[in-house]
């Protein structure tokens, strides 16, 4: 079990200042960050593929708002024309999303053809054809009495497993709400047992969402464990890191742990997610105001993966104080590298410690005394 | 190659470090405008921004906040802010 860990230094000791250099120094660091920082030009836009999905889940996130509304484009020569202008924009990697990208396989293949870098969000009931070389993230939201109960589908997990078992691309997205903590260790023994990888994500509420899927203090404290304890019992098919567990467990979310960098808070546009990223409706329309991974997320609920995926590896800098706290970001890095873009391998975690979000207002006595 | 003081010098130097830790091929410190705009022009990332920052606060020892570096969008603008660093550590040390 990881022991919780804060890199601050306290009160009586004397505060050693480490240097970039410094924390570069050690060979292990070196030769992740030097792996991991050849991926610095990823530049990512996403895309709602169409309004239509075959499943209808409690809490989904594309169902709330205006963007469900709005009417589909389902021209191939319009989706190549507008892959085309993202990478002239500089973008080099898309997420195929809402509603379901499964249904529309023509634009998904022109967007591969355009982007050779991506991954499609699907609900994994209908496969996806392996010409379409992306990754392919494929959710799952507890067993499948509860995947009857919350998203009205039956036998969920054995058809997923069935569509996507043996394919390099699949990699399975266990969500933890409030209600499903405890079945992700029957899930996650069900996909290791046939080679499927898997990753964590979180819950995250949609705007005005009053269901009982939202997350308290008590059951981020339950998730972080069992995260931890997956990610011990099952090495080898968990793509996940204590700090992954640490970013998204957290009692505050990620907006005010990282400062969210997508144009939706982050009015900046001189450089980064502020200035490239944007978010495409299935109209092919897109509104800076709105733009981010998961739009009509409550953002003080936002513990969202495709979210930390962006915000934490975005804050380098304030991760390189010492070398612990470094190494937990290499390893929050290197495992979206590894759930998110095709061929890159996961190394082994370097710091399996829980290393407190650094410049936190709160950390310390106070998250120790709520975990 | 000397980190040197003067602004002139910082800018020499800024320019080397971007060319070593970004591996720029086909300019070298002498040649490197440095009023180019380096997202536009040079195709510079922030998580490239920040590793420069790093290289930097390190070699120079001084302060560089995260709300800053991103602003600093060519070679000028980095070597001022270096500047204005080292004559506030300066005053600090005399003060």
């Amino acid at each position: 079990m990881a022991s919780t860990k804060s890199t601050a230094p306290g009160p009586f000791s004397p505060e050693k200042i480490w240097k970039f250099s410094d924390i570069l120094s050690d060979p292990e660091i070196r030769s992740r960050w030097e792996t991991v920082r050849k991926y610095f030009f990823l530049r990512e836009s996403t895309f709602d593929m169409t309004n239509r999905c075959n499943i209808r889940c409690d809490g989904c996130y594309y169902y709330e708002g205006d963007k469900q509304f709005v009417r589909e484009n389902r021209n191939p020569d319009d989706w190549r024309k507008l892959m085309r202008a993202e990478k002239s924009r500089g973008i080099t990697y898309v997420v195929l999303a809402g509603a379901e990208p499964s249904l529309v396989p023509d634009l998904c293949q022109v967007c591969f053809q355009e982007m050779p870098l991506g991954t499609i969000a699907t609900n994994g009931l209908k496969f996806i054809p392996a010409s379409i070389n992306y990754r392919i993230h494929i959710s799952v939201w507890g067993n499948d009495e509860t995947s009857l109960s919350t998203r009205n589908a039956k036998d969920m997990l054995i058809r997923q497993v069935e569509n996507y078992k043996g394919d390099p691309r699949a990699v399975f997205v266990y969500t933890f709400t409030r209600e499903n903590i405890d079945q992700a260790r029957e899930v996650a023994e069900i996909l290791a047992a046939r080679g499927c990888r898997l990753t964590f994500n979180m819950f995250s509420a949609p705007v005005g969402y009053g269901g009982p899927l939202r997350h308290t203090p008590a059951s981020l404290l339950r998730t972080r464990k069992t995260m931890i304890d997956l990610l011990a019992a099952y090495p080898d098919h968990v793509l996940f890191s204590c700090y992954n567990a640490v970013a998204h467990t957290h009692p505050s979310g990620l907006h005010d742990l990282y400062s969210c960098s997508y144009p939706r808070k982050n009015p900046s546009t001189d450089i980064g997610l502020g200035r490239s990223f944007r978010q495409y409706r299935a109209d092919l329309a897109w509104d800076r105001s709105a733009a981010c991974c998961v739009p009509d997320t409550d953002c003080v609920e936002c513990r969202h993966y495709a979210a930390g995926s962006a915000v934490v590896t975005a804050r380098m800098f304030r991760h390189a104080t010492d070398p612990e706290t470094f190494k937990s970001w290499l390893d929050y890095v290197d495992t979206y590298l590894a759930v998110w873009v095709m061929g890159y391998a996961k190394g082994k975690n370097l710091c399996n410690d829980l290393v407190d979000p650094p410049g936190l207002q709160t950390s310390g006595s106070q998250e120790k005394e709520f975990f | 190659m000397p980190i040197g003081t003067n602004i002139e010098e910082i800018i020499l130097h800024v320019a080397h470090v971007m060319i070593e830790e970004l591996k720029l091929e086909g300019v070298t410190p002498e040649t490197f405008d440095p009023d180019l705009d380096l997202v536009d022009e040079v195709g510079i990332d922030s998580m490239d921004l920040a590793t420069v920052a790093l290289v930097l606060r390190d070699e120079y020892g001084i302060r560089i906040d995260e709300d800053d570096y991103p602003k600093l969008i060519n070679i000028r603008l980095i070597s001022e802010y270096i500047d204005n660093r080292l004559k506030e550590k300066l005053q600090s040390a005399v003060g």
